[in-house]
């Protein structure tokens, strides 16, 4: 059998599908993925919720997990965008990111720093998700802010 | 092979860049920021929120890094260990201005050179807590005069021996600052909440004033546990309590509000105090006055506090909600029907009028 | 499937080039520059393409079988085999359905692969950390694999191009 070797509309259809569903599923998860209240962060480890906490409790110390043989640290992030802060040691930060882990493919260290309700750092070797979440929903009974 | 280059290179560019027009009803950004000792939430809405919250990142960086008394290199931090700061940029210098007329309009209640005073009780941060001897209190009582910082030109002056904390207004200048940047990047809401400081711009994407909770003194530990809820729009509001920060000796509370007069932390039967202003313009230093003033209230105590805003407080200027230690809370005529007691709270509520 | 010595060569010859490939891009790794688990370039696709034309579905599924088992045993990490089996049979099932439709080329063929892969990939990781987590990157991947895709189509079109004279696309 032949294969074509020049692209032809055809192709372009197989690009716009794949398109089409990357941008469907990126809109889909930035609808559902901002939700006002409180950041929390939620640690599964083989698909099992372990820990959740506000990413403001990580201020006094970072956490660490260990699963499948490796062992991951999690921390707030200092903010490389502002390199000025940097120098302002507990409250430079502005996310979470793993800072360490003995994984072989590091993956969840390059990930970065995540910020936004519904992103999330996964690990695979050692089958560790971190996972933002936007507290409570907006309804009429809540408020949106507090004061004291 | 070209056009096909083009054309992935196109489909690219479509996929990285944006969909089109965004309702500004649904557009949204939310950040948090952990600065000046405190966690912050910032949720803008607009086309532009997610550069607006950003910039408005930046803004409470930049003035943290200005206005900190513990960070080396900061203004504030240079001018204290100097005495005299002869290169003083202008903002800090409006600041300090403002600062000083909120000391003299305040009776002394707000005063920003109260700082020596702070740190001996080790409320600056880092230090630990403790009840200082009252030769010690009296000795650094007599740095305590907010009447001798001179701001002249670019140069400011502190009297001798003593030191200036702006803590007690830096997140209400944050607040301005942030007003403006909401101003400049056509933000048409947003819920601005600073750890203690609220700035409600414009209203809730259903078209409904923003829900601000006014917490629960009595009931800190609880989430939810609110005194009542303040409906807000366009609207600075700041809460001061002593539940805030304390620390516990001998069977004695003791908390973080310092009165300027005594020393001590102030003892006038409130247990909170919050403080609305209208949020129009940067240039009315709403938010700081808010800050200023809730903290000087809290040192007032319910009296002179009801008293200062029947003063000051004509037409709407600013406006109270206090909490008292004997279970009652006290709103202002501006705030009448705009303030929802929580009815499992267990206070009374009352009304001030001019 | 009754493979002549030419063809089990060929084969050979294949699984060795994936195998070579695969430890080629894990020396640039993409994901430095698209910081997503699971991002590549999947140059080992490039083999999969030419043995679907050269040789037949059949031939490319073994290809693939072997190049799988004998690259987790290489890198001796059995837990990634369960991670490039259900990217790669995606990928292969997807393009041997591509590869009937007449009016598509390489390129759409191995885009369609690449974004397969991309989906067997995140289902693989959704399996064993038994979350849904992992669908958050699929969007980044599916735009990786646009690219990706587009560049091993090209390289494939200038393999053929450069065999076309030859015996081997006769079988």
């Amino acid at each position: 059998m032949r294969p074509k070797l020049r692209p032809t509309a055809w192709d372009g259809l197989v690009v716009l599908c794949v398109a089409a569903l990357a941008l469907g599923l990126a809109f889909f998860q930035w609808q559902s993925g901002t939700s006002a209240g409180e950041l929390t962060a939620v640690v599964s480890l083989d698909g099992a919720e372990v820990d959740r906490f506000a990413p403001a409790d990580l201020l006094k110390a970072p956490r660490t997990y260990a699963n499948n043989g490796y062992t991951l640290e999690v921390m707030l992030s200092m903010d490389y965008e502002h390199p000025a802060s940097s120098a302002l040691p507990p409250s430079g930060a502005s996310g979470l990111c793993v800072a360490r882990s003995d994984c072989p493919t590091q993956d969840c260290v390059h990930t970065g720093t995540i910020t936004r309700s519904g992103q999330s750092i996964v690990c695979l070797p050692a089958r560790f998700i971190l996972r933002l979440e936007g507290g409570t929903a907006e309804d009429d009974g809540a408020v949106d802010a507090v004061l004291g | 092979m070209k056009r096909f280059a083009a054309y992935v290179f196109l489909l690219a560019l479509l996929l990285t860049g944006c969909g089109g027009p965004v309702d500004p009803d649904t557009a949204q950004e939310s950040i948090q920021v952990l600065a000046m000792d405190t966690a912050m939430l910032i949720t803008t809405y607009g086309e532009r929120s997610p550069a607006a919250a950003y910039a408005c990142e930046d803004v409470i960086r930049d003035l943290e890094a200005k206005l900190s008394r513990t960070l080396e290199n900061s203004e504030v931090f240079r001018l204290n260990a100097a005495g005299t700061l002869e290169d003083l940029e202008a903002e800090l210098r409006t600041i300090l201005s403002q600062a000083g007329y909120y000391c003299q309009e305040t009776g002394g209640a707000f005063d920003v050179t109260v700082a020596p005073v702070v740190s001996a009780w080790g409320f600056a941060g880092g230090d630990e807590y403790r009840v200082p001897s009252q030769e010690e209190l009296d000795r650094l009582l007599e740095l305590v005069d907010g009447s001798a910082v001179k701001v002249n030109g670019q140069t400011v002056a502190l009297g001798p021996g003593q030191s200036i904390d702006l803590g007690a207004i830096a997140k209400g200048c944050a607040a301005d600052r942030i007003l403006e940047v909401l101003q400049e990047y056509e933000v048409p809401r947003a819920n601005i909440s600073l750890g203690g400081n609220v700035l409600a711009w414009g209203d809730r994407p259903d078209g409904t004033p923003w829900r601000v909770g006014i917490q629960d003194p009595a009931r800190v530990g609880e989430p939810n546990a609110f005194a009542g809820v303040l409906e807000l729009t366009d609207a600075f509001a700041v809460t001061s309590g002593g539940y805030q920060r304390y620390f516990e000796q001998g069977g004695k509370t003791y908390h973080h509000i310092i009165d300027p007069a005594t020393g001590h932390p102030a003892d006038s039967g409130l247990r909170s105090v919050t403080v609305t202003a209208p949020a129009a313009r940067k240039d009315d230093w709403n938010g700081t006055m808010c800050d200023a003033f809730s903290t000087a209230l809290f040192v007032m105590g319910e009296e002179k506090a009801l008293e200062f805003w029947r003063e000051r407080g004509a037409g709407g200027t600013f406006d109270l909600v206090l909490v008292t230690e004997d279970g009652r809370v006290v709103v202002t005529e501006g705030l009448a029907d705009r303030f929802t007691l929580d009815e499992t709270s267990g206070y009374a509520l009352e009304a001030a009028s001019q | 499937m009754k493979l002549t010595t030419k063809q089990l060569t060929l084969c050979a010859l294949l699984t060795a080039m994936a195998l070579a490939l695969s430890y080629l891009e894990n020396l640039f790794p993409l994901s430095l520059a698209i910081p997503v688990p699971g991002v590549k370039l999947g140059l080992a696709n490039i083999v999969t393409v030419f043995a679907l034309y050269a040789l037949g579905p059949g031939e490319a599924l073994l290809i693939l079988l072997a190049r799988c088992f004998l690259g987790s045993l290489f890198a001796g990490n059995m837990n990634a085999l369960v991670f490039s089996l259900l990217g790669g049979l995606s990928a292969l099932g997807t393009m041997a359905l591509l590869s009937r439709r007449r009016g598509l080329s390489l390129y759409g063929v191995s885009i369609g692969g690449a974004a397969a892969h991309s989906c067997g990939q995140i289902a693989a990781a959704a399996w064993t950390l038994g979350s849904s987590a992992p669908l958050y990157y699929l969007p980044v991947l599916l735009a990786v694999s646009l690219l990706t895709g587009g560049l091993t189509g090209l390289a494939s079109a200038c393999l053929f191009r450069g065999l076309r004279h030859t015996d081997l696309m006769k079988g």
